[in-house]
């Protein structure tokens, strides 16, 4: 039986969106997966020891890589391996090279490896940062008709190179076709990002602050699970019609609501409600930013 | 009349006395009606129209003359049944083969019912139901079918609830329910009108494709109005909030109109304010498939009004006490502002939207709900109203070509601008000298101009001492001239 299975490896199948994904792709029943990761699977986390193979490698070593793809054959690759960095860091251009050698070097390796072992496709986990992280400008209702290459911080920087790289890989004949999915800020149980920043505002005293148009600017976010459904539908289509191949896509719950309104509903189910507003307008923000800065 | 407490309302709301003027000074219907051409008959109808329906009048006496008569007695038709269904004084196996069979009374000359209970405030409908039969006979077959395909369904929706033992002692018991009754009695009146509109070739035929939206437009309406007039129903001892949404705030219907439950009370009408919410941005999806001014009108009226009550509904305790209104200037506004085009509509949406968001508040338990529905009016109006392009992707080759296009088109346009000037000053110096030369052949003394120009502005920035030898050049000057 499972001999008749597509194998697919996934890169970062430890991390949180990774395990979800490895879920996801196990309930179809429908392939043989290999994982890899930098860690094991971490105390807590869901693992599924009994149907997945786990393996150690670091995307960053050329010639591990290689053997663990040969190995594996896989049909299909789903690269979830990235780094981003958190609060004013991710602002910043300094100490950049982090995310450019995992982002963009590990991604060339993956996709190498991917092609040397003959696999017939790869399906990245790209972010909507590609676009939005132009800062200082909205972003209206937009969609993937809008061009990437303008991001202002390394994190978006790095993803479009990356981007770039998977969507050029796609072949004219189709033999090796990719695509691109720009997840929104992903948010969902064992989530190490959206909700544990929101929650530390409550122990900074930071709630009752409203910045900008926060409370009125929408935004998109994305539960880690719809996430993981778009890979597996990556996934088939480029085993079957293809036709994503060589596309990006945005990858959202479709119910976009003001930064604000998240917070506040983050807050709300650990039993905090602020007790009054304080409305700064942007400005001033940027000042006071300026301020602690310093 | 004008209460004095009315006068000093709009002391303080210059904006809404304003928008009364500008909607009653201003306003002129799409469609004029010659009423001296209109049969005895049909004179009649139109009173009863402006007798049954405050505010649905109005907007259909302005209707394309196309389909003015056909929904008016659509309207009384609907009302005429309803009238029928209401009346607890008209024993049920009566009651019940008037409703099941009200489309072949349609076609029944001369029919009329009397016994209605004398406190039915449209019961005079009833009475002279023939006008509204004799009427009915002249109009389009097409309309006819369509009229009596929905009336038949309504009929049929209201005997099954007056059959209901259950629904007449609890009221509407889930939400599916719920929506249910309100499909019977607006649902299906939008999808009578898009039929008629479409039929009239006055809007979209896709928007038959699309039921649910047809389908949102009469349960927005419906819903709001149910949100509403709780009070009301509750004095008339109807239930129309679905217990599946009451009974997760209160354990009995009456609770919710106790004092010490005044927040399980808001919380339970923001659920159904947030129910009819849902329902927005389908309304504004159909708005978009109308073609004609007056059709468009007669929709977009009520909607507008329905989210600006709801609106005056949210968070707004006195919905237990008394029957909310919006005031009469905010009804004009959005009269004047409905009466345009999507755009506008689609921003008064918008507005209402932000300021359902902002009483929204963190301890409501559909707090979040809330601002993803509002979140979703916001992104329809701008998939269809985009505010911002796409900027030019440098990358792409195509982009290139256009780009490369763009510069010639610029430096076209550069040279267009070049040429018309030259034009311009050249045609100023061949008037200028016909002019002068005109006025040199009539003897002009262009050396006195010299002259007094150089004077002029020599005083003027001050070279030359002024007065005196001003005073005596001219004079010098004038001499010269008689010679």
């Amino acid at each position: 039986m499972s001999t008749e299975r597509t194998r697919i490896l996934v890169t970062g199948g430890c991390g949180f969106l990774g395990t979800e994904i490895v879920s996801a792709l196990l309930a179809t029943k429908r392939y043989d997966i290999t994982t890899i990761d930098i860690n094991p699977p971490a105390l807590g986390t869901s693992t599924f020891t009994q149907s997945v193979r786990y393996v150690r490698a670091n995307i960053l070593d050329r010639d591990a890589l290689q053997k663990v793809f040969d190995e594996a054959k896989p049909a299909m690759v789903v690269h979830t391996v990235g780094v981003y960095r958190l609060g004013t860091a991710r602002y910043s251009m300094k100490n950049k090279e982090g995310e450019f050698t995992v982002n963009v070097e590990g991604t060339r390796n993956v996709l190498d490896a991917s092609k040397e072992c003959g696999a017939k496709g790869l399906v990245y986990t790209s972010s909507v940062t590609v676009v939005l992280d132009e800062l200082g400008k909205d972003f209206r209702n937009v969609d993937e008709q809008w061009p990437t290459g303008r991001a202002k911080t390394s994190y978006g920087q790095s993803k479009t190179i990356a981007e770039n790289l998977v969507l050029s890989a796609t072949t004219a004949s189709r033999s090796f076709a990719t695509c691109s999915l720009r997840s929104a800020p992903i948010f969902g149980p064992n989530d190490p990002t959206v909700i544990p920043t929101v929650h530390a505002c409550i122990a900074a005293y930071q709630t009752p602050f409203v910045l900008g148009a926060a409370a009125e600017n929408l935004q998109d976010y994305v539960y880690v699970s719809n996430v993981a459904d778009a890979h597996v539908l990556a996934v088939a289509n480029l085993l079957n019609s293809q036709t994503a191949a060589g596309e990006a896509f945005f990858i959202t719950n479709g119910a976009p609501v003001p930064l604000r309104i998240l917070c506040l509903s983050i807050w709300k189910e650990f039993g905090h409600v602020p007790a009054f507003e304080v409305k700064i307008p942007e400005g001033v923000a940027w000042w006071m930013g300026l301020e602690i800065g310093m | 009349m004008v209460s004095p407490k009315s006068i000093a309302y709009y002391v303080f709301h210059p904006n809404e006395l304003r928008s009364i003027i500008q909607w009653k000074v201003w306003h002129n219907p799409v469609h004029e009606r010659d009423e001296a051409k209109d049969s005895e008959n049909l004179k009649r109808c139109f009173h009863f129209l402006n007798l049954t329906s405050r505010s649905f009048a109005a907007v259909i006496m302005e209707l394309h003359p196309e389909l003015l008569v056909p929904v008016t007695l659509f309207y009384l038709i609907l009302r005429g049944l309803d009238t029928v269904e209401d009346d607890m004084t008209i024993p049920l196996e009566k009651k019940e083969p008037i409703l099941r069979n009200f489309q072949d009374i349609l076609e029944k000359d001369g029919w009329t019912f009397t016994e209605n209970g004398p406190n039915e405030k449209d019961r005079q409908l009833l009475v002279e139901f023939n006008v509204v039969i004799e009427e009915f006979k002249h109009i389009k077959p097409a309309y006819r079918e369509i009229i009596k395909d929905i009336t038949k369904r309504m009929g049929n929706g209201m005997a099954d609830y007056a059959n209901n033992a259950e629904h007449n002692l609890v009221g509407v018991d889930t939400i599916r329910d719920y929506e249910l009754y309100c499909h019977y009695v607006a649902g299906l009146v939008g999808e009578g009108l898009t039929r008629l509109f479409v039929e009239a070739g006055l809007a979209n035929t896709a928007l038959l494709k699309k039921p649910e939206l047809m389908e949102s437009m009469g349960q927005f309406l419906q819903q709001v109005n149910i949100t509403r007039d709780i009070k009301e129903d509750l004095d008339d001892k109807r239930r129309f909030w679905p217990k599946e949404i009451w009974s997760k705030h209160v354990d009995t219907f009456e609770d919710l109109f106790k004092p010490e439950n005044k927040q399980k009370a808001l919380d339970c009408s923001s659920e159904m304010i947030y129910t009819a919410l849902t329902r927005a941005d389908d309304c504004l999806y159909y708005l978009a498939g109308l073609r004609e001014q007056s059709v468009f009108n007669f929709c977009a009226i009520p909607q507008t009004m329905a989210i600006a009550t709801l609106n005056a509904c949210f968070q707004n305790y006195d919905i237990f006490e008394k029957n909310v209104k919006i005031t009469k200037g905010e009804a004009c506004q959005l009269m004047v502002e409905s009466s345009q085009n999507l755009q506008l509509v689609c921003e008064v949406f918008k507005r209402y939207a932000r300021k359902i968001a902002k009483k929204n508040n963190p301890h409501d338990p559909n707090f979040l709900k809330i601002s993803i529905t509002i979140g979703r009016i916001e992104q329809f109006t701008e998939s269809i109203f985009p505010s911002q392009k796409p900027p030019v992707d440098q990358k792409s080759p195509a982009s290139v070509e256009e780009a490369e296009k763009a510069k010639k088109q610029a430096y076209e346009d550069r040279w267009d601008l070049i040429y018309m000037t030259a034009a311009v000053i050249l045609t100023v110096l061949i008037i200028t000298g016909c002019m002068i030369f005109v006025a040199y052949l009539a003897g002009a003394r262009f050396d006195i101009a010299y002259y007094e120009l150089k004077q002029q502005v020599g005083e003027l920035l001050g070279w030359i001492e002024p007065k005196a030898k001003a005073v005596e050049a001219v004079k010098v000057v004038t001499e010269k001239s008689e010679l």
